[in-house]
């Protein structure tokens, strides 16, 4: 079972590595056809070539900003289910430290819940939001793709992220049931 | 309770889940939501709307994907052998020297430093480079272990700097003057651990051993492969100055040409890329969870008026300027010993930037953003290597299981002493800041 989640989100965090490639490569091609077509237009070499090369469309790629925040929407949300499974997020642990150690599994399996309960929430109200946008028709404004879109990549990893955290949130309660450690910590995040 | 009162007792509420270890973005996130629901009488409609757009809002934002896309790219720095090939050279040139190999550890650090935007990142990768060297030539482990966590702070005060990029969104500044003001001051901190190296060595005589001299040609070699890192640097924080792109777009510029070295040197397969992705991942969640969770809380502060009051309270008090910078500055030395940077960027800026702004330091408000925002910069950094809980001592000691966390303790207070008279340096002469600015 606990493969089964990890691995699920590792696939989560892979794709929103390949989504962030995507993106970057799109953001490097835009500035490239942006810097080319000004030099096209440099009167001094606008000959025959240049005028050819600027019909053909080189210039930035239309919606670039766009592209990149949907898609960047979609990465971190992908990219949540891994350091949900990780024990990835930064808190401070040098008070807690001295907790006996029953207290401390206790206090553990409710921040989780707690933790699952909050990821609900904001996948359930990011739903919503998605709603809204698609019954409001809003577009992006060049692309004209339709907002909702970008909701639509957020909430899958939204979800995932919820679904692991409530998982995890059911391993801390095992583990503060019985007083055994399950999962050992993962070194701190690096950021 | 009144909203200012509700505003007020979010401080102690909040200290108390940050303390029993619920995970900083959760304690704001939580703290927000509660706060915003005390406001409306109990209600928590208005913040179940707000949260209908506010995910997508900080995640999709485009100044913060510049977070990811510096952290693919010193991931994949470190792939493509730049951070080797940088220590190789400052080794070469420093190596022979009294405390030769660490001062060459420093200079490697802000040589990648300067194509990585995170601390923890730098200090890593470099370890693993710098370690085995530094034993091998007969270095004392808790001084190595401290030099190299000092170091690996070079990699966000030399920039590009993830931290100053949430600062400039905090307090809506310019990135790319920020990055600029950083320079100096990163090169300062450079050339001080390196100083503080040589007394050290002094100080200490059995730490360091004696490394032979290299013959020039070898080391004009080595210089000669650092290249690409010059290469990524120019292209990155030029193309940001020169007005040819905006920030985001330089990470991706970035984040591509280190790939591209990664790739061209064999350091990049599917497996190790692979890893890069998890690692990033893993590196980025933590960050938008904390933005997430802090861009909940300050709004929430916003509307109980906290930060306005606050600042209008300083102002009417009489202080003077330098006392009340002087209060805030300890404040985040100490704390730095507790919370990682970012967080407590995230916390503070929204309550301090407003008090600090009231202030009449005799400059521009712009400047006085700028100046500011590297000096948080540098004292939240410092927590970095400050005992108990300095980040890159823990990262450091984990590569190096032989020396007690003590030892690394008893010899990074050198390098603390050095950040400190930094700072002193730097609050007084705030021209050195501002220099490069336009």
């Amino acid at each position: 079972m606990h493969r089964t989640f990890l691995w699920l989100a590792r696939v989560m965090a892979i794709l929103g590595g390949i989504t962030l490639c995507a993106l970057i490569l799109i953001t490097c091609a835009s500035i490239v056809g942006r810097t080319l077509n000004t030099v096209l237009h440099y009167d001094a070499v606008a000959g025959g070539v240049a005028t050819w090369l600027l019909g053909l469309g080189i210039g930035p790629i239309k919606g670039d900003v766009e592209l990149l925040e949907a898609g960047m929407a979609f990465t971190i949300f992908a990219f949540l289910p891994l350091a949900q499974m990780t024990n990835g997020h930064a808190s401070v642990d040098i008070f807690t430290d001295w907790l006996p150690r029953r207290t401390r599994l206790v206090l553990r399996m409710v921040i989780e819940w707690v933790f699952a309960a909050a990821l609900v929430v904001i996948a359930v109200q990011l739903n919503e939001g998605l709603a809204s946008k698609a019954r409001s028709g809003q577009t992006s404004l060049l692309l004209q793709f339709p907002v909702w879109w970008g909701y639509a990549g957020a909430l899958l990893g939204a979800t995932v992220t919820a679904v692991v955290s409530i998982y995890m949130a059911g391993v801390r309660t095992a583990e503060a049931a019985t007083g055994r450690t399950l999962l050992a910590d993962e070194q701190g995040a690096d950021h | 309770m009144t909203n200012l009162e509700i505003g007020l007792w979010s401080f102690p509420a909040l200290m108390v889940l940050i303390f029993l270890r619920v995970p900083i973005g959760l304690a704001m996130f939580v703290a927000g939501f509660v706060g915003i629901t005390l406001l409306n009488g109990g209600s928590p409609n208005i913040a179940l709307a707000k949260l209908k757009s506010e995910s997508y809002g900080s995640f999709s934002n485009y100044s913060l994907s510049i977070v990811p896309m510096f952290l693919l790219m010193g991931h994949f720095a470190t792939l493509g052998g730049l951070s080797q090939a940088l220590f190789k050279a400052a080794e070469g040139w420093l190596g022979h020297r009294k405390g030769g190999v660490a001062m060459a550890a420093i200079g490697a650090c802000a040589g990648f430093g300067s194509i990585c935007g995170s601390s923890l990142a730098t200090a890593a990768t470099m370890s693993r480079v710098a370690l085995p060297e530094l034993r091998k030539y007969g270095y004392a482990g808790g001084f190595s272990t401290a030099a190299l966590a000092a170091g690996g702070t070079l990699g966000i005060l030399i920039p590009p700097s993830v931290v100053l990029v949430i600062y400039a969104i905090l307090t809506e500044q310019n990135i790319a003057k920020l990055f600029l003001a950083a320079f100096i001051p990163g090169i300062l901190a450079a050339v001080g651990y390196i100083l503080t190296i040589s007394i050290y060595v002094r100080v200490n005589p059995g730490s360091a051993g004696i490394r032979p001299r290299v013959p020039y040609a070898e080391r004009f070699r080595a210089l000669v492969a650092v290249w690409p890192v010059l290469v990524v640097f120019v292209a990155v924080v030029g193309g940001i100055y020169g007005g040819i792109f905006t920030p985001t777009e330089g990470a991706a510029v970035g984040a591509l040409g280190t790939g591209l070295i990664a790739y061209l040197n064999g350091g990049l397969t599917w497996t190790t890329l692979g890893e890069s992705f998890t690692v990033t991942a893993r590196a980025t969640a933590m960050i938008f969870f904390i933005v997430l969770g802090a861009g909940f809380y300050n709004g929430f502060l916003a509307q109980t008026q906290v930060p306005q009051e606050l600042s209008n309270w300083v102002v009417t008090q009489g202080f003077s300027p330098m006392t009340v910078l002087t209060i805030i500055l300890v404040f985040y030395l100490v704390f730095g010993c507790l919370m990682d940077s970012l967080s407590m960027i995230l916390l503070t800026i929204p309550i301090f930037f407003p008090v600090v702004s009231a202030l009449d330091f005799g400059m521009s408000p712009e400047h006085v953003a700028i100046w500011f925002g590297i000096l948080v910069l540098i004292v939240v950094e410092v927590g970095l290597i400050t005992p108990p809980v300095g980040m890159n001592l823990f990262i450091i000691n984990a590569m190096d299981r032989s020396t007690p966390m003590i030892e690394t303790y008893k010899a990074v207070m050198y390098f603390v002493a050095s950040d400190i008279v930094r700072v002193i340096i730097l609050v007084m002469f705030p021209a050195i800041t501002l220099f490069l600015l336009p």
